[in-house]
């Protein structure tokens, strides 16, 4: 479990590096920002390879469990993945309900620190289609979900990356996963809720973004994904997947890696993250224009505001290519 | 006379000589030395720093009144070597910092070096003048030119003395062929050529022609996005002039020899040694990443820094290297913090001493660390101004690891990351050598008796 918080920390500082690297003097030093992409992809290998129980839950018999995910053993969380039908599951994920989450989801990153538990549990109930749950069961629900994907990512590859869209998306969860001591993650929390308020753009936005996003995401590991701009994601994950070595697979496992990444990023950053989409300067576009791969020419359709996100986020390949 | 390190720690330990640069706190950071290099016979000592300025520092006489102090290095000459640039088209501002500076070998009364930032290499000719000729016809004394109907007799010029004058021009400017930041120059022991590498190529200049260089290494995927690893240093043999080597940030060195073929993406002799699985850990890729290599100057032996270790290889044995020295092992536990504040990316380079015997490497805390290979000892030294008196001892330097601190140790925490000694030099016949702290350059030499 240390070793996905440590991943975790290590995957947004290499980020934060690759990005302040495009505003250095003297330009992008490619020797720099190669090795912080090397450091990059082995964070994100044992942060995926860390079977780190926990249950993706959102509308499935499966969500009472939640609570005691955490301590399970590591063959909870295949169990708990696999438990809710696919669709169920995607269904929990933002796409074939957008609409009745949007309006909750809003609410939660504008909660401020007293009200979590109450805005989780609408979003809560939503999701769960009007499941009664008491605030702190729909509090750890939420939290859930977080740690179920991230456990799932041991099994399904990249998905575990994703689940931190949902997470970002309901803002106060948009933390790390792997750290079933409430009382630790007590303080990412507060942090989190902290940084959202403080987000330039309109918190509706990224988070719902990041939730479609991630379910792209999500649906490049399992095959049947009912997004429709994940579906050029999906190849790329897939070839990665199946080809762990070599460095061709290494390199389009790290580009796709990133791209996949973006609602995690999200989480990560906080208010940072709206930093980017400011800060984003004009030669980035134009570095992201010159190369886009087809996964991230697909997105730009589904994703609103991620956009500019996406290709600031995704400035190694860009950079490089470019450069 | 070269003595070796464990003669010298006991009875003959390094002292303070001199110090060079400015004390204030406010120093800015142009005047980071980014680079320090003897000339081949050690009577000139030139820095860059990242202003793009080289001070060039000569070696006065010994006098005879003082025969036991050597003699002290003096500013010679400064000058501005490169500018900061624009790329216009790829909207990038190009660093004036000095990245090498490399002396030719003397052939004439004139000093030649080459000094590069990150995208052109300069030849410059350092001469003095200490005459001047007076008596034109033509001209007088200001330089004005005379009327010729108002000359009514003709005399000869005549050289006459003057106050020394020492002048920088550059000769030869070398530019628009590197697309990569260029990390090292190396002059060929034929002094006709050089090489310049950057991050994906290296490509071979004659000294004559600025507007075409040969490529001979280019490591660049066809797909960029293939890229694993580029080239970190390079420097030729100091006696063949077809061989050089190249290191990687994968902690491999290739050797390359220019005849068999004109590409030498084929390398003749590849030195890598196997990972040790037990140390893996997320950084262990940047760890292993060399910052510096160097040939011996026997030519035998290649040393190669990494971030934790110095290592010497034998040509001749290209599966590990020969002898492994660790520099700071008490940082593998801290790379996660090294990580974050970027210390992990820090170049440090490695140089040998005259005969080969002694290695030296700088550290943190404006510490450094001297291997001798024959006696296995090593010292770990510090520069600083408060052991600046002259002719001081240097008292060796000790980090404390773990529990107990021992007086005049200091704890790792202790440590300040922001001194760092990247830069070193050693004199090529003496035991004087060049440190550079920041914005400060220490010499030191062994005490002379």
């Amino acid at each position: 479990m240390e070793f996905k918080l440590e991943a975790h920390r290590i995957v947004s500082i290499s980020l934060g590096k690759i990005y302040n690297s495009r505003v250095q003097r003297g330009g992008i030093k490619l020797h720099k920002n190669l090795l912080v992409s090397l450091v990059l992809r082995s964070a994100r290998q044992v942060y995926l390879s860390d079977p780190c129980p926990g249950l993706y839950l959102a509308g499935h018999p499966g969500a009472p469990a939640a609570p005691q995910q955490p301590e399970e053993s590591a063959a909870g969380p295949p169990a708990g993945w696999g438990e809710p039908p696919p669709p169920a599951s995607r269904a929990a994920w933002p796409e074939p309900e957008p609409q009745p989450e949007r309006p909750a989801v809003p609410e939660v990153p504008r909660a401020g620190d007293a009200e979590p538990a109450a805005t989780v549990t609408a979003a809560g109930d939503t999701l769960q289609g009007g499941e009664a749950e008491a605030p702190e069961a729909a509090w750890r629900r939420v939290e859930g979900p977080r740690e179920t994907a991230v456990g799932a990512g041991g099994p399904a590859g990249v998905s575990g990356v994703c689940p931190e869209g949902p997470e970002a998306a309901r803002g106060p969860c948009g933390c790390p996963a792997g750290d079933e001591d409430k009382l630790s993650a007590a303080p990412r929390v507060d942090r989190c809720l902290a940084s959202r308020p403080a987000a330039a753009e309109p918190p509706a936005s990224p988070p719902v973004c990041a939730r479609k996003r991630g379910a792209a995401g999500v649906g490049g590991g399992p095959a049947d994904c009912p997004a429709p701009g994940s579906t050029p994601l999906k190849k790329p994950r897939q070839n990665s997947e199946e080809q762990p070595g070599g460095a061709a697979a290494a390199a389009e496992e790290e580009e796709e890696m990133e791209t996949g990444n973006v609602a995690n990023l999200i989480s990560i950053f906080g208010s940072s993250f709206s930093g980017l989409l400011r800060k984003s300067p004009g030669g980035g576009r134009e570095e992201a224009e010159g190369e886009e791969s087809g996964p991230e020419a697909a997105e730009p359709g589904q994703i609103c505001c991620d956009k500019p996100v996406l290709r600031d986020i995704n400035p190694w390949s860009t950079a490089i290519v470019a450069f | 006379m070269i003595t070796g390190l464990g003669a010298l720690t006991q009875d003959t330990p390094w002292c303070f000589s001199q110090v060079k640069g400015t004390v204030e706190i406010g120093a800015t950071e142009a005047d980071i030395i980014s680079t320090v290099e003897f000339n081949h016979t050690g009577e000139l000592l030139a820095t860059g720093d990242k202003g793009g300025r080289v001070v060039i520092f000569q070696r006065e006489q010994e006098s005879k009144n003082q025969v036991h102090r050597r003699g002290e290095y003096n500013v010679y000459s400064t000058f501005q070597s490169h500018e900061p640039e624009f790329d216009y088209l790829k909207s990038l501002e190009i660093e004036e910092k000095i990245n090498k500076i490399r002396w030719l070998p003397q052939q004439n009364a004139a000093y030649f070096l080459l000094s590069t930032n990150d995208k052109t290499v300069k030849l410059w000719k350092v001469s003095e003048r200490d005459k001047r000729p007076e008596g034109y016809n033509l001209k007088d004394e200001e330089g004005r030119l005379r009327d010729p109907a108002t000359i009514t007799t003709l005399r000869v010029p005549v050289l006459r003395p003057m106050d020394l004058m020492v002048e920088a021009t550059p000769r030869r400017v070398f530019a628009n062929a590197h697309t990569y930041h260029i990390n090292s120059i190396s002059v060929n022991s034929d002094y006709e050529t050089y090489m310049s590498a950057d991050d994906l190529r290296i490509n071979l200049w004659n000294f004559e022609i600025t507007n075409q260089s040969f490529n001979i290494v280019d490591i660049k995927p066809a797909n960029m996005e293939e890229l694993t690893e580029v080239i970190t240093a390079a420097e030729f043999h100091p006696h063949h002039c077809n061989t050089f080597v190249y290191s990687s940030s994968k902690g491999t060195i290739r050797l390359c020899d220019m005849r068999a073929s004109a590409l030498c993406d084929r390398h003749t002799k590849f030195f890598e040694e196997p990972e040790d699985p037990s140390n893996r850990s997320f950084f262990s890729e940047i760890i292993s990443s060399i910052s510096d290599v160097k040939f011996s100057h026997s030519g035998r032996y290649i040393m190669t820094r990494d971030y934790l270790t110095v290592k010497v290889w034998d040509l001749n044995m290209e599966n590990r290297p020969i002898e492994t020295y660790q520099v700071h092992d008490y940082l593998r536990s801290k790379l996660c913090s090294l990580y974050e504040n970027d210390c992990i990316f820090d170049k440090f380079e490695c140089v040998w001493n005259g005969s080969d015997s002694v290695i030296m490497t700088g550290s943190y805390n404006n510490f450094f660390r001297m291997f001798d290979r024959n006696t296995k000892r090593d010292v770990t030294l510090e520069a600083s101004r408060e052991n600046s008196k002259p002719r001081a001892i240097l008292k060796p330097r000790k980090v404390c690891v773990g529990g107990k601190r021992r007086k005049d140790e200091i704890s790792v925490d202790s440590l300040d990351f922001s001194k760092k000694i990247l830069h070193t030099a050693w004199h090529p016949s003496e035991n004087i050598i060049a440190v550079a702290a920041t914005n400060n350059l220490y010499i030191f030499q062994d005490k002379v008796n």
